[in-house]
């Protein structure tokens, strides 16, 4: 069906909306917990059991979208999407009458419900917004009339119907939006930078590459409701005037792409791209660039280079890309999730958009929470929420015999902030002026024992990996101080390491050429300005506090806090600990490896890092 | 310099200067008589602003004046401060890590009191990585080497690090290498592993260049440039009176 005009497309919408819901869904949890219950068996008898009985429809897998709901001893979970149930310990044995009774009927398996109902009220999702991410899950996210259903479309719409690019610009700019994808730039001025431009080739260009290591909220973004990013750029596109688009996506996200592509598809045979969209004289048409694999084609310049064929290279930046950027022409760069609010903003307008978040930083943003919290998982809450807030309410804090001692946020290159940060609230400004950076929005939370000298030892081995090598002080700085920080771990630190590497990181951050350089330093920085002290004791007495540098210390069992479970008895490689049952375990030094195995298992902090001279 | 272009002002250690929009500061400290050092920068070459040698002051910040073009007046520049003075120690502390014997970075670290770190002491094989080769290859109309890898494993080769096909023996990049670390012969012609012919004048006998090179330049004669030009001036000479009036 081709839409000739604005009437026509809410004529179809207002005929969906008295149709049925959006089709209804099945989700695995793919978290590691159930996992080792057997949810991929679950998950592949639940798909044969669906095409047995001949319905249409998939079962999302969410290995990593929604992370761990700090179920796992109630695993394999089973959603149900839209309804939102949650069934707990599912077995094989019950997939049939799943695939038919809930999936089908959509009612539940009355034995099967766990506690939490509906999902929603868990404490997970309880305190959370869910506005970019609404539609996860709930609707099929290759279906356009999925979409339309739930309220797609209708800014643009409304923005073709009645609203001059002018308009749609100043929207966007008292919305007050800012970028999504790390520097947090405000966005309505890149907008009217790039409409004022001359010219009359123009570009937009969504940022999908997400090069952090291990998250996953572009992902699932782009996987999850894609077609809100496209409504956004062809929003973006009529604002500046631009004719021609291009998502460029991490080239790991073979699914990312292919949903994308089917969504394209679609609103190209709807009229919703293409020639004289929605019968107006506006043209616009998108396709989908693959990344170069690197971390650094996620900087601007380098994007660019990479889009037009060249070597994903960051270039020496002093004109800006709303006025020289793609193929020389002025271009209008954002993340994908920046895209997605925009559609949000036209539809209901920049007041309303103020209203979640605090001024400076409106609306929304979607975290990923990982690391030592019993809850992971993507995560949406409004700006300025505060860090303690996702940690403790969220993710439900450190797991047990653990405590809290550092979150670590923006990315590879973010900083780490100590617990007296845990009032912080989560924006740009804030994060910058600690030493973190919002970046993508990786929350990874840790404990006391994540060594923070091996943290940055850690992240800047990442991007001394990641760099391109072109400018000399990332090349060559990166690798001079990851030496350094790789003596300091192996027990080989010098005197006045921790004072040079104070000095090499603010002189990389300010002679890099492009942001990856400059941020580079920010693990080192950040951990030297709130965690010194462990860099001072790894250079001084060789002692690693955290039992995570092996050789540095010696684990030590505290005897009133030992239950004598046995447990790190079982894990320790060397077989040194011994003890009879529930009795305190003791360990045999003079054969320990000092490898801290059993400092990771003991669930009752009863397992000690102590210098070794001690 | 197009000096059709508005004029830009500012001030480079308290002097002022003014030159036309867009020119950059390396220059524009140049008209001061200020020296900046550079190493990536050459003047017949577009900047690529990477040994981050010739950073320059400014707010807080520091910028690669061989780089950056000036276009707004008011600007307030500073080439030998504290922390420029600490920013490019801290740049040739680095660069002598890979090139430890090279007499200029020798001369620019003894003046910034830069020394070479032990812990960077692996692989110093004497290249900057400023990539002059790859920008002068380009410039003069081949692609026949690049910067190839990532981070510190970075090394100019051609594709796959064989002899480079499209390589056309014109030796710009050997001459634009700032270290003379690039292997070559001008006759016999060799270079990156592989030896090309020479065309000589037909006239004189003297080293035109190879016919890849002619080839590329879209050169047909092979005369060399001093017996072409006798030989247009002889053409002109030829030419009726009438050739030459105005109209
Ligand atoms: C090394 C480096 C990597 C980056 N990676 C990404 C990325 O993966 N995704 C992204 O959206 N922006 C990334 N950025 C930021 C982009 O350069 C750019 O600022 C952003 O895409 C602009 O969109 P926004 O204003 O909507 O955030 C990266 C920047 C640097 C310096
Ligand atoms: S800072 Fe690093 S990534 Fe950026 S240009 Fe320099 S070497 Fe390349
Ligand atoms: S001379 Fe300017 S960066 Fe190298």
């Amino acid at each position: 069906m081709f839409l000739k005009d604005h009437r026509e497309l809410e004529a179809l919408r207002s005929g969906l909306m008295t149709g049925p819901a959006p089709t209804r869904r099945l989700w695995v949890c793919g978290g590691p917990g159930c996992l080792a219950s057997g949810a991929a068996q679950i998950q592949a008898a639940l798909a044969s059991e669906i095409k047995k009985q001949g319905l249409n429809s998939q079962i999302d897998f969410r290995a990593d979208l929604t992370g761990c709901l700090g179920l796992c001893e109630k695993g394999p979970l089973v959603g149900v999407e839209p309804e939102g149930f949650l069934l707990e310990k599912v077995s094989l044995a019950d997939c049939q009458e799943l695939v038919s009774k809930t999936l089908g009927q959509g009612r539940p398996i009355e034995r099967l419900l766990s506690g939490h109902q509906p999902i929603k009220n868990h404490p997970f999702y309880q305190p959370q917004i869910r506005q970019i991410t609404r539609r996860f899950g709930q609707i099929n996210p290759e279906s356009l009339l999925d979409y339309l259903k739930t309220g797609g479309y209708q800014a643009l719409g409304l923005a073709l119907s009645a609203l001059s690019p002018d308009q749609v610009c100043q929207m966007v700019e008292r919305s007050g939006l800012r970028g999504r994808g790390g520097g947090g730039f405000p966005a309505g001025r890149k907008w009217s930078s790039c409409r004022l431009a001359p010219g009359t080739v123009k570009y937009v260009l969504a940022n999908g590459d997400e090069g952090d290591p291990g998250a996953f909220m572009n992902r699932s973004l782009m996987e999850g409701d894609p077609l809100a990013i496209i409504e956004g750029m062809t929003l973006g596109a009529y604002a500046v005037g631009a004719n021609k688009g291009f998502i460029y996506v991490r080239h790991e996200y073979p699914l990312s792409v292919e949903r994308l592509n089917r969504a394209i598809e679609a609103a190209e045979k709807m009229g919703l791209l293409g020639k004289g969209i929605l019968g107006s004289s506006f043209s616009f048409n998108l396709e989908i660039v693959l990344g170069g694999g690197a971390f650094v084609c996620g900087e601007s310049t380098a994007l660019m280079a990479s889009i037009e064929g060249r070597e994903g290279q960051p270039r020496v930046k002093y004109v800006r890309s709303t006025q020289r950027g793609l193929w020389e022409a002025p271009t209008l760069l954002q993340n994908v999730e920046t895209w997605a609010n925009v559609p949000l903003i036209v539809e209901h307008g920049h007041e309303w958009f103020k209203s979640q978040g605090t001024s400076a930083n409106p609306g929304t943003k979607v975290f990923c929470l990982v690391g030592q919290v019993k809850r992971s998982g993507l995560v949406e809450m409004p700006l300025g929420t505060t860090i303690g807030s996702l940690v403790f309410e969220v993710g439900g804090g450190s797991p047990p015999g653990r405590s809290f001692k550092a979150v670590q946020i923006g990315g590879p290159s973010g900083g780490c902030l100590p617990e007296s940060a845990l009032d912080l609230p989560l924006d740009f400004d804030n994060l910058s002026s600690a030493g973190a950076i919002m970046g993508s929005g990786g929350l990874i939370v840790m404990d006391n024992l994540s060594c923070m000298v091996d943290v940055a030892r850690y992240f800047t081995g990442f991007l001394m990996g990641e760099s391109c090598g072109k400018c000399s002080p990332c090349r060559e700085g990166l690798t001079l101080i990851y030496r350094i920080l790789e003596g300091l771990c192996q027990g080989q630190g010098r005197p006045g390491d921790t004072l040079e590497l104070k000095k090499l990181a603010s002189l990389l951050s300010k002679t890099a050429l492009c942001g990856l350089g400059q941020s580079a330093a920010n693990p080192l920085l950040s951990t030297l300005r709130y965690f010194e002290e462990e860099y001072l004791e790894h250079e001084n007495e060789r002692f690693c506090r955290s039992g995570r540098c092996q050789g540095l210390f010696w684990p030590k069992i505290d005897p009133d806090l030992c239950s004598g479970c046995g447990l790190c008895q079982e894990a320790c490689p060397a077989k040194v600990i011994f003890g009879e049952k529930k009795q305190a375990r003791q360990i045999d030094l003079a054969n320990c490896l000092s490898c801290g195995a059993c400092l990771a298992v003991c669930p009752f902090g009863a397992a000690q890092a102590v210098r070794q001279d001690s | 310099m197009d000096h059709t272009l508005p004029k830009v002002t500012g001030t480079i250690d308290g002097h002022e200067f003014e030159v036309c929009h867009g020119t950059t500061l390396l220059e524009a400290a140049k008209t001061l008589g200020i020296k900046i050092p550079t190493l990536c920068h050459h003047p017949g070459l577009p900047p690529d602003g990477n040994c981050r040698l010739c950073l320059v002051e400014t707010g807080d910040k520091l910028l690669a004046s061989c780089a950056f073009p000036i276009r707004a007046s008011g600007g307030v520049y500073l080439t030998h401060s504290p922390l420029v003075f600490e920013a490019r120690a801290f740049v040739l502390k680095l660069l002598l890590s890979r090139a430890p014997n090279n007499k200029e970075l020798l001369k620019l670290a003894e003046e910034y009191g830069a020394q070479a770190d032990p812990r960077l002491s692996d692989d110093p094989d004497g290249c900057l990585r400023c990539a002059r080769c790859v920008r002068a290859c380009q410039a003069a109309g081949s692609q026949a080497i690049a910067l190839i890898g990532r981070g510190r494993g970075r090394k100019v080769a051609g594709p796959f690090f064989e002899p480079p096909l499209d390589c056309v023996g014109c030796l710009a990049c050997a001459r634009s290498c700032p270290t003379g670390l690039i292997a070559c012969g001008e006759e016999p012609r060799v270079i990156w592993g592989r030896q090309f012919d020479l065309v000589k004048c037909p006239q004189c006998g003297r080293t035109v260049g190879t016919p890849e090179e002619l080839k590329r330049a879209g050169i047909t004669s092979w005369l060399c440039p001093d017996c072409r030009r006798r030989e247009y001036s002889q053409a002109l000479k030829n030419l009726p009176e009438a050739s030459f009036v105005r109209n």
